[in-house]
């Protein structure tokens, strides 16, 4: 079995982040660019997977302009066996990305996807979804445990209400939560193996998928700055304060 | 182009000749090599930001444990400048020095452990090694199974490296070591040692040669950790050798050649100490911009004040014409250039003492919380003071700078060249073998291919281009000046000497950030730039007026009041004066 992992660029969670003076984008000049936080934790339980023998090949895909390699050869590092580069210069959609990774699977006949539950950047929490809907497979999304029973994966998904297990027939798409695993560091002699593994480059117009949208980004803006919080004594003040700034 | 077996920028520029092409283009990373970078430099920060609570604790404790030494082989730091081949990540030069620079932005202690394993411990055996001798070591040195040190250091012989005691007996299959070695980076965790002992010559005389001894050798012992002002986790100790016995197949480099090699790894490996500070001001840069944005006096955060500017400022040209130096050097060696010893000395004492500076001026920044341990700001000051005295002192290799210039200089004039013939090798002058080393290479090709004038500069920096030009040309003046005035007592003329030496510091920094700039205009456009040329600008200016001081003085000083002075105090060893 083929093990696909969605992989997505974004800026370091570490790093504070800058919106751009005329508010049309994040300040990424200079900034340190990581794979997206919850995606790894997706690589890191495909090749657990693969590890421990239920899956012959991870497969690492991005889309994105060429910038997107140095994660997908993090990935690579991280011990995925192949990468695949979505080559496109637009910043895509979760729906133009869910269709071009539905065309990958075409090509490469995984029986897992795995994705992050979300990115970092925009939060958008859509392409796994999307994808499920495109292939017409089952999902399960926000997946805190996973487990492969021959031709099925029984998930234990975080949701609202608390944990909710489920079981999908393979090939699923499933989209990972933080509390899954915990990724493993990259060893400085596994970056220089990586170089040597294959990372095919498609263009996204060769998989015939159009860089469109259906969303349309306004500005974007700082969040307001939090204001110093203040003790109160008892419920009594408590009350007092929230009346005082019209909240109750 | 310049033979680069032969072409010393600086060499060459003390002779009033530009060798535009050595440092034009600035080097550049491959595009495979940049992203290499990046994943490396990603890799430690994943591995050290997690990290910073204990180097706090481990500074106090002044010890490193094992386990995360450990941690450190695992994750591959002791391989870096190994070729692939022998189980090693194979950076060039210039990659080495910048991913030593983002382990000097975590911790110092860390960085000049895989500093001297790295850039001295087993350079050695990676420049000179049989086959045979890398075959051996270099699997162990790459997972950092083996550990390496480099041990020159000894009671009597700091600076005056020729007076090593140690001695290496040659007898029936083997040869006898014996001595002690001093302050020795890695001492306690290494089990690998690039041991340098004094050899009797057939003709008697005593040479110094350069021996592979491993701990496993009955007779090797280590002191205890020595407890330091800084880099205090990092292990330093005495190494004793007593009637070790060493195969004479682990003898590194000529037997009798040892001086040469130990000029020839320390000036290789440079840029790690070079990137480890650029790395540190780096740092320095984000605690004193975080913190003077977040501190308020008379009502205002400190950064809207001039006098915080002009720190902040001059950190931020500190940092961007250190990384030009330290960056051209190691471009210069993976080019193959062969003559950059003065270049690379140069970016040692230029490097180290402005990361000195920032620390300083850092810690100025964070006012009294500057001068608390639960800040990192002392330990930044304590950590970054060794590093103008080790691989070194910054006044002797200001001495090498300026008399391997001048002893350039005085070959191509005439009427001085046979007096002046033995000056430069007077060992007891401590620094004349020194100059002995860099002149067996001194068929430098002179005042051939050079020219007075920068070409192809584009207009926006053609004022600090012009500076450039008008100093060169004093420069060379100067040296001949200085020759003529001293003659053969150059040697004794330091305060001379040391004039030229920051003379040429200030232009081998002005060159390589004018070709960074240059460069960056090329790649970007001059709007892109326009910080950059502002960096230029405000350097170009400072090396200036300091560059015609300098020129200055050579004829109009206090040098034998200041003497006198100092003769004075050495006579009575007290300060005369008292107001009671
Ligand atoms: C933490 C630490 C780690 C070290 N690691 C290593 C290591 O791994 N391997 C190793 O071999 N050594 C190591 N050393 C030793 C280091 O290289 C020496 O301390 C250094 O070379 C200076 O020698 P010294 O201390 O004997 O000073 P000295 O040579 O006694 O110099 C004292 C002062 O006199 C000045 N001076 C000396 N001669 C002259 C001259 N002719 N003209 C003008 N001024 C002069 C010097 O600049 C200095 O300011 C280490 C030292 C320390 C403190
Ligand atoms: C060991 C020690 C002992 C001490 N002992 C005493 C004591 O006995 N009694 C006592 O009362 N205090 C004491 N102090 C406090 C000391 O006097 C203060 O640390 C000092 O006045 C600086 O104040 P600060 O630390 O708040 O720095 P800040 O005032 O925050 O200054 C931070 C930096 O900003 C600069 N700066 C501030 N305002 C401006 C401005 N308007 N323009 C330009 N630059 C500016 C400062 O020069 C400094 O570099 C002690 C401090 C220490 C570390």
């Amino acid at each position: 079995m083929k093990i696909l992992v969605g992989i997505k660029r974004v800026v370091d969670y570490n790093v504070r982040i800058r919106v751009l003076s005329d508010g049309s984008g994040v300040d990424t000049d200079g900034v340190k660019m990581s794979v997206n936080p919850f995606d790894e934790i997706a690589l890191e339980e495909a090749l657990r997977i693969r590890d421990a023998g239920n899956a012959e090949e991870v497969i690492v895909v991005s889309a994105g302009g060429d910038e997107c390699q140095q994660q997908l050869r993090t990935g690579l590092a991280m011990g995925a066996d192949r990468a695949i580069q979505i080559q496109t210069s637009a910043d895509l959609q979760p729906l133009s990305t869910a269709r071009a990774f539905l065309k990958i699977i075409e090509r490469e006949d995984p029986g897992l996807v795995l994705l992050g539950k979300q990115a970092i950047d925009d939060d958008n929490s859509q392409t796994a979804q999307m994808l499920a809907a495109l292939w017409d497979r089952p999902q399960a999304t926000f997946a805190s445990k996973l487990e492969l029973d021959g031709q099925s994966a029984t998930v234990t998904r975080e949701v609202d209400a608390g944990l909710e297990t489920i079981e999908v027939d393979l090939p699923a798409v499933i989209s990972v939560d933080l509390r899954l695993n915990e990724p493993r560091f990259v060893k400085l002699p596994d970056i220089m193996k990586a170089k040597r593994k294959p990372l095919d480059v498609i263009p996204l117009e060769e998989l015939g998928v159009a860089a469109e949208g259906n969303l349309e980004v306004g500005h974007y803006a700082p969040p307001p700055q939090r204001e110093k919080g203040i003790m109160v004594e008892d419920a009594a003040q408590l009350v007092e304060e929230l009346k005082n700034r019209g909240l109750i | 182009m310049p033979d680069k077996e032969t072409t010393s920028f600086m060499r060459s520029l003390c002779m009033g000749q530009i060798e535009q092409e050595v440092l034009f283009p600035f080097p550049a990373l491959t595009a495979d090599q940049k992203e290499t970078l990046h994943e490396i430099a990603s890799a430690v920060d994943d591995l050290l930001v997690p990290r910073a609570e204990d180097f706090r604790h481990w500074d106090v404790a002044g010890e490193m444990p094992a386990d995360f030494i450990e941690e450190l082989s695992q994750f591959g730091l002791f391989g870096l400048i190994i070729p692939e081949a022998y189980g090693g990540m194979g950076l060039s030069n210039m990659s080495y020095s910048r991913t030593l620079q983002q382990v000097g932005r975590h911790d110092a202690s860390v960085a000049v452990t895989i500093g001297a394993h790295s850039s001295i411990g087993m350079r050695g055996l990676l420049l000179l090694g049989t086959e045979e001798q890398k075959q051996r070591y270099m699997p162990g040195l790459a997972t950092g199974e083996r550990i390496a040190a480099f041990c020159l250091t000894e009671a009597g012989a700091g600076s005056d490296a020729a007076a090593i005691k140690t001695t290496a007996e040659k007898q029936d299959d083997h040869w006898l070591l014996n001595g002690s070695k001093l302050w020795i980076t890695n001492g306690g965790i290494a089990n690998f040692f690039t041991v340098f002992a004094r050899t009797k010559q057939e003709d008697g005389s005593g040479k110094m040669t350069a021996f592979i001894v491993t701990s496993d050798m009955q007779g090797v012992s280590i002191g205890p950790h020595e407890d330091k002002m800084g880099l205090r986790a990092s292990s330093t100790t005495t190494v004793l050798l007593d009637n070790v016995k060493v195969p004479p197949e682990n003898v590194l480099g000529e037997p009798g050649k040892g001086f040469k090699v130990a000029m020839q790894i320390l000036n290789s490996g440079r840029t790690g100490l070079g990137g480890g500070s650029v790395g540190g001001m780096k740092h320095l840069i984000e605690l004193a911009t975080a913190q003077a944005n977040e501190r308020k006096t008379f009502g205002e955060p400190i950064s809207s004040y001039g006098l915080i500017k002009e720190k902040v400022g001059r950190m931020v040209v500190d940092c961007y014409t250190s990384e030009a130096v330290v960056t051209m050097v190691g471009g210069l060696i993976d080019a193959g250039y062969k003559e950059y010893a003065v270049e690379a000395a140069i970016s040692k004492v230029y490097a180290t003492e402005c990361l000195w500076r920032s620390a300083d001026e850092a810690l100025q920044i964070a006012g009294g919380n500057g001068y608390m341990r639960e800040y990192p700001y002392e330990r930044i000051v304590r950590d970054s003071r060794i590093n103008r005295i080790f691989e070194g002192t910054n006044e002797i290799l200001r001495l090498f700078i300026a008399l391997t210039a001048m002893n350039d200089v005085a070959c191509q004039l005439q009427e001085l060249a046979s007096t002046m013939k033995d000056v430069f090798n007077d060992p007891i002058k401590g620094f004349g073998v020194l100059s002995d080393y860099a002149r067996e290479h001194a068929t430098l090709r002179t005042g051939l291919g050079g020219s007075a004038k920068l070409q192809d500069l584009d207009e926006a920096i053609a004022p600090q281009a012009e500076t450039f030009e008008t100093e060169t040309r004093y420069l060379a003046q100067a040296a001949d000046r200085i020759l003529r005035k001293h003659g053969k007592n150059i040697i004794g003329k330091q305060f001379a000497t040391k004039r030229l030496a920051e003379i040429m510091i200030d232009l081998f920094v002005l060159a390589s950030t004018l070709s960074r700039v240059q460069t960056s205009i090329e790649c970007n456009g001059v709007e892109a730039a326009s910080r950059e040329i502002d960096i230029l600008r405000v350097f170009t200016r400072e090396a200036r007026a300091r560059m015609k001081q300098n020129f200055r003085r050579i004829d109009n000083n206090d040098d034998e009041l200041l003497k006198a002075l100092a003769d004075d105090a050495f006579e009575v060893e007290r300060f005369r004066w008292d107001t009671i």
